[in-house]
């Protein structure tokens, strides 16, 4: 079997000890960038970019990739712990993981989450290897019409999101869309709201947003209930609670991981959706599908498992463009493709056929870095858990100067380092009054999207609608959320 | 050092100038010595772009150039100032006024940042040393499409306007298109994509129907066939491209190029300005600096001095122009 004779080859590749030794080194340090909030994959690997320069271009991307799925791994640990996202990638990851950490089940919440990373991740790596053609169809169909339709879906998941008092989750939603139009203007290269700032000019970022609005603002409303006067840690931790999951929280994520998986992987596969957008989506399906959907926010482990496994088989599949079509789906993936260049391969189609020790000695290496990975989170578990034992009065010190360091580090810049207080300041309120910062992250996200998307399909189209009726990838998409609308009511009428 | 016998005379007055600096770099500890020998002291070199990118790794080539044929006497310290499209950088090399220890590398956005926010500098505020290289792109279709050469592009658009994509709109990737439809006299619709993934998977999903693209991004691609190049728009069309036709021998001599080079402070000293136009001319010579050039897919356009300022003047006016038509900049 010619797939099987090619994993052959990047076993063979990969087990080297030199191989061995860069994977390691790469999902070390993927762990560390993921657990520093602010300091994503994308700066971690463009940092290690220029020591690889005469390196063997195999051993180079194997510690490079690793540092990305890796990351994935480790972003999640500060937003159990400390609910403040490391990468943006587990922003969603707060939203169940910090409760579960605030019930005494930090524990249990970062195995289950090393877990499902485990199974997101190397399901997306077996899907690599089966069917890489198969699903560069599915990137090659994706115009802005397609990718319009993908993020009106994403949209569509704020309905699930919002919860408590729905006309509060909306303006929060309007909030994210508004501060998503700030930076240039794309169709007509104008400068909107960035007053006359030549940092503006991007927009505004993702990161010291998330890293605001969930960390800092906990750590806010912590110091507004006093309770670091009280010399108490962030987790009422007792030690009677079990470190291990329960048989039920596996029993209960059965499903979920593997909704979530293939969710993932097919949202990565699409360039310029990646893992974030792959986690938002999950968490918000599977809080549409729980038979018990009120325990979303408060602490459910489907609400974990279900976006950690997604942000990771989104890691894995987008790899896919990348190898078959020399593609940059994500930021990560775009410094991975300028490595490419800088070591003097041509990505390309052709790439997978002319130089197989390379595409599938990265292929093989992932199956290894995952279980390296998994193996690592679980031993280092009971380390990060002291964590949370500390009293407040030496842990909020910390943890502020964390995301700060840790977002100035990313662009060197003092703006989005004020941004971020600013945002703590407004995650603050929204926590006491109730509004949702989740919905804000989302249509942060997706809101730019969006607008960029539906602009140049009908650029494209010169104004005509009618454009997603003639592809045939866009009357999928279309079919598939008129599925999902119309499940969704019903569901909701049988439980009235 | 590489031998040249067209250069020969001026290496040879090089030669004799960099021993003497070198003398004068392992006295280092006797500052005093060579304070008025240019350069004796550690140069700060700013990439206004994080690292990987297109500017960071000119740099970091030159550099490794300069160390390893010893043609700076001193320590050459890379930062990255990465931020606002260049705009931080660029900003902290203008405010080293007069300082010749500091110099810094451009690119596209050396030009277009300053006509969209307020800096205080623009591309020709600065000392000029050379311009080494520039960044061209390929128009590119499907490779599904009908069209197979330039003409039948240029035919086909007149008889209904094609959709056109490339990244952002400030950019030399509009105002090629921009100034070509002009002269051709076709009109289109220009597409602006955020990132080269976005806009490559449009271009093959059929949703355009031509884009125009830095190459190196795409060559894969267009080795494969599943897109088809039909023109270049540099002067010199890179040999991994083999035949294609640039834009100069179909007859639309644009003269549109984004600028890699090199700039130092405004006003620093004369002595400075030659010292380094100096060294750039043996570093082009160089074979490392030929792998570079062809391994990136650049188009080589060397430029020295005030003949770069003309060349910064002459591309900033016509973005300036043309931006300013389209409502894209006040």
């Amino acid at each position: 079997m010619d797939i099987f004779s090619n994993l052959l080859i990047g076993l063979s590749v990969a087990l080297t000890p030199v191989n061995l030794a860069f994977l390691f080194a790469g999902v070390m340090l993927g762990m560390v960038v993921g657990i520093i909030p602010g300091f994503g994959p994308a700066a971690g690997i463009a940092i290690l970019l220029p020591i690889t320069y005469g390196m063997n271009p195999t051993s180079a991307v194997i510690m490079l990739s690793a540092i990305y799925y890796g990351s994935m791994y480790g972003g999640t640990i500060t937003s159990i712990l400390l609910n403040t996202p490391g990468e943006s990638s587990s922003v969603a990851s707060t939203f169940d993981g910090y409760p579960l950490a605030q019930q005494g089940r930090a524990g249990p919440a970062l195995v289950m989450q090393a877990v499902a990373s485990f199974i997101g991740g190397t399901f997306g790596v077996i899907l690599i290897t089966l069917f890489t053609p198969l699903f560069s169809l599915v990137t090659r169909s994706f115009g802005p019409p397609e990718f319009f339709l993908l993020v009106m879906m994403g949209l569509m998941t704020l309905i699930a999101m919002i919860d408590g008092n729905w006309r509060y989750g909306v303006i929060s939603a309007l909030i994210g869309f508004a501060l998503g139009t700030m930076g240039v203007d794309l169709e007509t290269g104008q400068t909107r709201f960035t007053f006359g700032s030549a940092e503006m000019i991007g927009g505004i970022d993702f990161i010291p947003i998330a890293i605001g609005l969930f960390g800092l603002g906990e750590l806010y409303y912590v110091f507004y209930q006093g309770m670091h006067l009280e010399g108490a840690g962030i987790v009422q931790y007792r030690k009677e609670k079990r470190f291990w999951p329960e048989w039920r929280d596996y029993v209960e994520t059965r499903f979920t991981v593997v909704r979530a998986s293939i969710l993932g992987f097919f949202i990565g596969v699409i360039p310029g959706a990646g893992a974030t957008i792959a986690s938002l989506m999950s968490y918000s399906l599977e809080k549409s599908l729980s038979p018990t959907p009120e325990k979303f926010g408060k602490g459910a482990m489907a609400g974990l498992v279900g976006p950690e496994a997604a942000n990771n088989a989104a890691s894995s599949g987008a790899m896919v463009p990348l190898l078959s079509l020399g593609l940059p789906g994500s930021a990560a993936t775009a410094v991975l493709l300028a490595a490419f260049l800088m070591w003097g391969l041509t990505p390309g189609p052709l790439l997978m056929t002319e130089k197989p020790e390379f595409a599938w000695g990265l292929i093989a290496s992932m199956y290894l870095g995952n279980m390296a990975l998994l193996a690592l989170n679980i031993f280092a578990i009971p380390l990060f858990v002291l964590m949370i034992k500390l009293p407040y009065r030496i842990l909020a010190p910390a943890v502020i100067l964390i995301c700060t360091i840790g977002t100035y580090s990313v662009n060197g810049s003092m703006l989005e380092t004020w941004l971020m207080f600013a945002a703590g300041l407004v995650g603050f309120f929204m926590k006491l009054y109730g509004y949702s910062p989740a919905a804000l992250v989302l249509a942060l996200v997706l809101g730019p999207l969006a607008e960029q998307s539906l602009r140049q399909t009908l650029t494209i189209s010169r104004g005509s609608f009618g454009i997603f009726l003639e592809r045939p990838a866009s009357i999928w998409i279309m079919g598939v959320t008129v599925v999902i609308l119309v499940a969704g009511i019903l569901l909701y009428r049988k439980r009235q | 050092m590489t031998s040249n016998g067209s250069n020969g005379n001026f290496f040879m007055r090089g030669s004799v100038a960099l021993s003497a600096l070198l003398v004068a770099g392992t006295l280092a500890s006797a500052p005093a010595v060579a304070q008025d020998k240019y350069p004796s002291r550690k140069l700060d070199w700013t990439i206004a772009f994080g690292p990987g990118g297109g500017n960071d790794i000119m740099t970091r080539t030159i550099i490794s150039i300069m160390e390893k044929y010893k043609l700076y006497p001193d320590k050459i310290v890379p930062e990255n100032r990465a931020g606002g499209s260049g705009a931080k950088g660029w900003g902290y090399v203008f405010s080293q006024k007069g300082n010749p220890y500091h110099i810094t590398s451009t690119s596209g956005s050396f030009i277009t940042t300053p006509l969209q926010a307020n800096t205080p500098w623009t591309a020709t505020t600065f000392t000029p040393i050379a311009l080494l290289a520039s960044d061209d792109g390929v128009i590119m279709v499907n490779g599904k499409s009908k069209i197979r050469t330039f003409k039948e592009f240029v035919d086909q658009a007149k008889a209904k306007p094609p959709a056109i994509g490339g990244i952002g709109t400030v950019n030399v990737e509009f105002i090629v298109p921009k100034l070509l439809s002009e002269r051709a006299g076709f009109k289109f619709d220009y597409v602006a994509f955020n990132k080269q993934g976005e806009l490559t998977t449009a271009l093959l999903s059929g949703a355009l129907d031509a884009a125009m693209s830095n190459p190196g991004e795409v060559l894969g691609l267009l080795q494969s066939g599943d897109l088809r190049a039909i023109a270049y728009t540099g002067k010199k069309t890179p040999k991994a491209l083999g035949n294609l036709p640039t834009l100069a021998e179909l007859g639309y001599d644009l003269g549109i190029s984004m600028p890699r080079g090199l700039v130092m402070p405004p006003d620093v000293p004369k002595e400075a300005q030659d010292w380094w136009i100096a060294a750039m001319k043996k570093v082009v010579e160089t074979p490392e600096w030929k792998e570079y050039i062809e391994k990136q897919l650049l188009t080589e356009n060397v430029l020295y001095g005030e003949d770069f300022r003309a060349f910064l003047q002459k591309t900033q006016g016509t973005f300036a122009d043309i931006l300013k038509k389209s409502g894209a900049i006040k």
